[in-house]
């Protein structure tokens, strides 16, 4: 079991035919991944690995019946890109691209919530169900199937965590890639939930890191609703106050985004904090004894 | 991208909200001549992009000509928070009766803008949210319809001002909230905005980010992020299309992403400093790890490099020649080393091997860095 993608899941890959849309095209068929269509506006009729290619979302759902899109589109083309998804009734949207201005992402949340559309990123490094499907950049040697849900802000950390628990036999229901950056479309908390309600999934690893208030929310979600059990890791205890790493959401201002912060807010909801990525790791493994 | 006070003050006067007269300098003779058409009394403010600068003497009042030109020639002397002072802003100063905060920025995990007014502004908003929350009035605005003149009115009348006075400010809220959607900020802010003397409220203080991936759309603001990068080392690290941020330590660290780069800064740490945080992203070629080899190493004091590549979307093993050119080029007299995992990650190996890369094969990070730590005790 997994959430949101598995197997069967039709995929459709928008900004196919550019040179990262291509490559990871190869990569998910190879792992599995049930890719349907693609859309590149202009190229309509063309093929990218034996894929039909689509001028539009709405031709690309209603010849091949796509569910699920990933977008290797242009930052500044991905506003644009998303309401026509959404408004073409697909129902997982997953944005792999950096640098989407934070109001377009804002704005593309807004429309999704009215529609009842899941999407993952801006900045998200996909999401893979291993031994399934996977959707985005997340390489599928570092991923090997299981029971536990892993959340995770960045792609590279995820993939850390990963290989540590395949070293240690531990496989994934479904990782999740959030996305790094300061407004992600779908908090924590609501991925949280899901993986509460996935019967394929006993324990839930969240992998954060400084900056924002996601888990500190997720901390009193946690506390309330969820029944099964969380370990956290929080990325960046030595990121100094105003500088930012990279990710544009990774950033420390004042109290505001410290590891410190986020480390007590999941203490007080009962969940074990790991400081560094190899007791991870050890703190499963007690959970599941 | 932080914008300087006076740029966000100008932008808040294009769209409408009341600022105080301004000119902005960088002698004290001008400061002298701007004041002298301003009228006396003003205040001289120094123009850094950082906080705390009224604590730093960044901030002073002036009553003479004589006095702007003393006041000004010292504050551009100085550096506040270690950034030197090359410009000043010359203001009309005002009698502020009562202080109010005004702000808009992102709620992060509501995923949407929020509006926040206190009738407590001044220098110690932060500390008035703690001890007094009900002064502060908050609200999440949806984003596809903006916040309404009536909704701002809302909360004017929530912070408790009379009839005339919630009117008058929620259109100045209302306004701040038009311009943070306007330029693509994360932060605007006035603080304080001040009730004066006269029976006029001016914005005393500016205060506005502006979203760095969104400034390809803003050429009107004529500025780029990169001019905004106070390190030379971290301009270069702009320049070649990688994020190196400048730290104080010995241990530089080479990441083939920005999550797994602060993994190994934390790891670091343990022992000795990370020198600087780089992040490849996902655009790695021979020449970018050449220049990223050239970069890292430019830092002086290092004591040693520890490289982390995870090879998923990236192409390591081509990477890795552009590191050993580098080396054969221009030999370190410092221990390399590199943990390489992921697509191609044998032949990464081996051409780092050869190159004279320490390579270590452990599978988690940590374990990888105490052959560093090892290394580094041996030679103390």
């Amino acid at each position: 079991m997994s959430i949101l993608l598995n197997g069967e899941t039709r995929v459709l890959v928008q900004g196919i035919t550019g040179r990262v849309g291509q490559a990871q095209t190869k990569w998910m068929l190879e792992y599995g991944t049930n890719i349907v269509a693609g859309v590149t506006p202009g190229k309509g009729g063309e093929e990218v690995e034996g894929v039909p290619v689509y001028n539009s979302v709405a031709q690309a759902v209603a010849e091949r019946g796509a569910e699920a899109s990933v977008f290797f589109v242009p930052p500044a083309a991905v506003r644009d890109a998303a309401l026509e998804t959404i408004d073409a009734g697909v129902s997982l949207i997953v944005v792999v691209t950096e640098h989407v201005p934070v109001h377009d992402a804002m704005e593309i949340k807004a429309r999704a919530a009215k529609r009842g559309t899941l999407l993952l990123g801006p900045t998200s490094p996909g999401i893979i169900t291993p031994g399934e499907a996977k959707m985005g950049i997340m390489p599928g040697n570092m991923f090997q199937p299981g029971r536990i849900g892993v959340i995770s802000r960045s792609g590279t950390l995820a993939y850390e965590i990963c290989v540590d628990l395949a070293a240690a036999g531990l496989g994934q229901s479904t990782a999740v890639g959030m996305g790094a950056d300061p407004a992600p479309f779908t908090s924590l908390s609501e991925l949280l939930r899901l993986f509460d309600a996935d019967p394929g999934t006993d324990l839930v690893i969240t992998v954060g890191e400084v900056g924002g208030t996601q888990e500190e929310n997720a901390a009193r979600f946690i506390t309330d609703h969820m029944k099964k059990t969380v370990v956290a890791y929080v990325a960046g205890h030595s990121v100094p106050e105003g500088k930012r790493m990279g990710h544009t959401g990774a950033i420390v201002q004042g109290e505001m985004g410290t590891t410190r912060s986020k480390i007590s807010a999941f203490q007080k909801a009962g969940v074990d904090v790991a400081m560094y990525p190899v007791d991870v790791v050890k703190l499963v493994s007690k959970k599941l004894g | 991208m932080r914008l300087y006070e006076f740029e966000a003050a100008d932008l808040f006067r294009q769209e409408g909200i009341p600022v105080p007269d301004f000119v902005v300098v960088d002698s004290p003779g001008e400061a002298r001549k701007a004041a002298e058409k301003i009228g006396f009394p003003v205040v001289v403010k120094a123009q850094v992009l950082t906080g705390g600068r009224g604590l730093a003497g960044g901030v002073q009042t002036a009553d003479s000509p004589q006095q702007t030109e003393e006041i000004a020639g010292q504050i551009l002397k100085s550096a506040i928070k270690g950034l030197p002072v090359d410009k000043i802003m010359v203001v009309k100063k005002a009698d502020a009766t009562r202080e109010f905060y005004l702000g808009v920025t992102i709620d992060g995990v509501a995923g949407s803008p929020i509006v926040i007014m206190s009738t407590a502004g001044g220098v110690a908003i932060e500390e008035t949210a703690r001890t007094h929350p009900e002064t502060i009035v908050s609200n999440q605005v949806p984003i596809l319809s903006g916040l309404s003149m009536s909704e701002a009115e809302k909360m004017t009348r929530k912070a408790g001002l009379d009839d005339a006075e919630s009117s008058r400010i929620a259109a100045i809220l209302h306004k701040l909230y038009n311009a943070f959607r306007k330029y693509d900020a994360t932060i605007a802010e006035i603080n304080p905005l001040v009730y004066t003397a006269k029976g006029d409220y001016l914005a005393l203080d500016a205060k506005m980010d502006i979203d760095d991936s969104a400034l390809f759309r803003h050429p009107e603001l004529k500025i780029s992020a990169e001019d905004r990068v106070a390190s030379p080392l971290e301009k270069k690290g702009r320049q070649i299309g990688v994020t190196y941020v400048e730290l104080d330590g010995e241990v530089g660290i080479i990441s083939t992403g920005a999550g797994l780069g602060m993994a190994t800064m934390d790891i670091v740490g343990q022992r000795y400093r990370p020198a600087n945080f780089l992040e490849t992203g996902g655009g790695i070629s021979e020449e970018l790890l050449y220049r990223v080899m050239e970069l890292v190493l430019q830092k002086k004091g290092l004591k040693a490099v520890f490289i982390n590549l995870l090879g998923g979307i990236n192409p390591i093993h081509e990477g890795a020649q552009g590191i050993v050119r580098f080396l054969k080029e221009h030999p370190p007299d410092i221990p390399i080393f590199a943990r390489v995992m992921g697509n191609r990650q044998e032949e990464t190996r081996q051409t780092l091997r050869e190159g004279g890369v320490e390579v270590v094969t452990d599978v988690a990070t940590e374990k990888c860095m105490e052959h560093l730590f090892r290394r580094l005790e041996k030679t103390r």
